[in-house]
């Protein structure tokens, strides 16, 4: 892989809050894969009924197309973009 | 009650009296809770295959939920290519399987499979269910999501210790319905007024969001001329003067040329698929581009609007009409210019007058289109001879074409269209199928003996994989590879094992009677019709090519057929 490329990808953060349920994590991995975008980094924490899911990710598409498909999941109540998510190139 | 009667329950409570399933171990229950319930017809196929794209083309046919019902493990496996072709074309679905017990599930029990992590990325939305109390909330919330914003299968995987279990909770009331507000077209009117060559592009949402009616109104009081993709065949109706057919891959040259020069797309219901589309770097390069749809994650995703409209088509359609009707639209040379483009670009046919000579899937198709009564259901399979069926049938509803847009699955059309005569017992009912797709789901074949439906069968026989075939011939220089069907069985003596007669036609004067033979039976019939190995489709668009790159050769093959059948 040349590291120069790699390199430019631009990077975002997202927080995603869902409701727990079987292969709530699974179901949104799928769809961060299949539209286009690597996890960099994952934090999740359980607050009641609900998962707060902090992601980062990596990835040349638009990043508003994966945030429509995530918000369509029916078990996603919120995805909220970070504010660093402008597109930045991530540091190398 | 216990999970599998309240299943049925369920069923009983929102109409639902069609199901397509095939038992095994882990459903059993459910099996066993049918046997003392008289409202609900269980439609046993004979692979779950066959089950899950019975309830696609009975939902696509009648509007309503397709239900389809299989055991765990192969039973569930099985399922999966027809769950993802209504996933694909966005068809209202449930899906409900047995599992291992509880306690078994990830254990490698017999007949376990992680049905939930395999089938994710083809649901809507999908469940598994781990308490009995919370089954009766489950059935309603799938069943609402499968029917609701933009359809889709959603899939319940039940632990068969569940479907024993005794159900304390009551019947869960049904979600409401959001109303449907309708946003502001006053910048859409807007657009429309000031283009000079305005276009309708129309889909498969149409008939998802039950805006048929509201649909071909618009249509009609805009005059606006009209392209559709292969899942919106029908939106415009066939008497429409402004409708150009199907545009893209196989599209009409008509279709794709209004595309091109069109200054404004108003697209409705359609998600700008790449086998519509072609490249999008040179679709519709002179347009700007308003897209109205019920889904938003679709808004934007291949191709920017200019102005985008998420919301339910039935509101948006009726104050457009209203609108353009109180203030028509004034393109007058457009539309004569786009009329003009159907004349000389629309789907061309020889209509081989010579008696003898092999008949032409187009001819063909065209002629039954003529002869087969109006409200006609066409399922097709998938190949050369579903093209052929999208363009030169003329299909007046949406609803009357079924055909496996988004996934292209081979052995569609037969299992489709035995849903679809059990959505109405009194339509007719025609599967159009290739030697190819047709032996996918052969057994099937079983099924409309079992339950006597009058399904009329068609196969197309060119003893190739044509569209295979057809791709080998032009793009890869006619090297052909593993699409030989020359050993095909007698498909005649086939459909008369099943107790189905059958008639075989290979001669252009054949076709009338051929046709006219096979609706008139009562009762199922299959008609074997040979026809050439070289037929192509025109015309066609690369893979990846724009589509102003036709090709199209559609007189060099009605000359090779001017030969005779020997
Ligand atoms: C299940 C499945 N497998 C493979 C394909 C790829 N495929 C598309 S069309 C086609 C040939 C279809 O042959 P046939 O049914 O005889 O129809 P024809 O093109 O000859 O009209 C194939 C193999 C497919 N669409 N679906």
């Amino acid at each position: 892989m040349n590291p120069q490329s790699q390199s430019s990808t631009p990077s975002y953060t997202i927080n995603c809050r869902m409701i727990q349920e079987a292969a709530a994590l699974e179901r949104l991995c799928q769809v961060v894969r299949i539209r286009g975008f690597r996890i960099a980094t994952m934090a999740v924490e359980t607050a009641g009924e609900h998962l707060n899911i902090a992601l980062t990710l990596e990835g040349t598409r638009p990043i508003a197309m994966l945030q429509s498909q995530l918000e369509k999941l029916h078990t996603v109540a919120e995805v909220a973009l970070g504010s660093n998510s402008v597109a930045r190139s991530r540091s190398a | 009650m216990n999970g599998a009667q309240h299943i049925l329950d369920a069923f009983h409570r929102h109409n639902i009296s069609t199901v397509f399933g095939y038992p095994g171990g882990c459903i059993m229950p459910l099996y066993d809770a049918l046997v003392d319930d008289v409202g609900v017809e269980h439609v046993l196929c004979r692979h779950e295959q066959a089950c899950a794209l019975a309830a696609d083309g009975y939902a696509r046919a009648s509007g309503k939920l397709g239900v389809c019902i299989a055991t765990s493990g192969p039973g569930a496996t099985n399922l999966i290519t027809g769950v993802a072709n209504a996933h694909r074309d966005s068809i209202p679905m449930l899906v409900i399987t047995g599992q291992v017990p509880s306690g078994l599930i990830g254990t490698d029990a017999f007949q376990e499979t992680d049905v939930l992590g395999m089938t994710l990325g083809i649901v809507k939305h999908s469940y598994l269910v781990d308490d009995a109390d919370s089954l009766p909330a489950v059935m309603e919330e799938a069943m609402t999501l499968a029917q609701s914003g933009r359809p889709g299968p959603v899939w319940i995987d039940i632990p068969k210790d569940i479907l024993l279990t005794e159900v304390a909770a009551a019947p869960a009331p049904t979600p409401a319905q959001p109303t449907a507000s309708c946003p502001d077209l006053t910048d859409a009117i807007a657009l429309l007024r000031a283009a000079r060559k305005p276009l309708l592009y129309s889909g498969g949402g149409i008939s998802l969001a039950h805006a048929e009616d509201r649909f071909r109104a618009f249509a009609e009081s805009s005059a606006l001329p009209a392209v559709v993709t292969l899942k919106g065949i029908g939106n415009p109706g066939k008497h429409n003067p402004y409708n150009l057919g199907m545009l893209g891959m196989h599209g009409s040259r008509a279709a794709n040329k209004a595309v091109d020069e069109c200054d404004l797309l108003l697209v409705i219901g359609a998600r700008l698929d790449d086998r519509a589309t072609g490249k999008l770097d040179g679709f519709a390069p002179n347009a700007k581009m308003i897209h109205i749809d019920a889904d938003a994650a679709e808004i934007n995703k291949l191709r920017p609007a200019d102005l985008a409209i998420r919301g339910e088509l039935n509101a948006i359609l009726e104050n457009l009409t209203g609108a353009l009707t109180s203030k028509p639209l004034t393109i007058a040379d457009w539309q004569r210019q786009c009329r003009t483009w159907h004349t000389t670009g629309g789907f061309s046919a020889a209509d081989n007058e010579e008696p003898l000579a092999p008949i032409t899937g187009p001819a063909f198709i065209r002629q039954l289109s003529r002869i087969a009564p109006d409200d006609t259901i066409v399922a097709c399979d998938v190949g050369q001879h579903q093209m052929w069926v999208a363009q030169h049938y003329e299909f007046d509803h949406p609803r009357h074409h079924l055909t496996s847009g988004g996934l292209g699955t081979m052995g569609f059309g037969l299992p489709a269209a035995i849903g679809a005569q059990f959505a109405d017992r009194d339509s007719t009912v025609i599967n159009v199928t290739g030697d190819g797709s047709f032996m996918m789901n052969a057994q099937e074949l079983a099924t409309i003996r079992r339950y006597r439906l009058p399904v009329k069968l068609i196969i197309m026989d060119n003893q190739c994989l044509g569209m295979v075939r057809q791709q080998q011939e032009l793009f890869y220089a006619n090297r052909e590879s593993q699409i030989n069907l020359d050993d095909n069985p007698d498909f005649v003596a086939m459909a008369r094992a099943f107790d189905i007669p059958a008639l075989h036609i290979e001669r252009t004067d054949q076709i009338r009677r051929g046709i006219e033979t096979i609706l008139a039976y009562d009762g199922p019939m299959l008609l074997h019709v040979a026809i050439s190995r070289e037929d192509n489709v025109w015309p066609i668009v690369k893979p990846g090519a724009s589509n102003t790159d036709m090709i199209d050769e559609t007189r060099r093959t009605s000359k090779a057929n001017k030969e005779q059948v020997a």
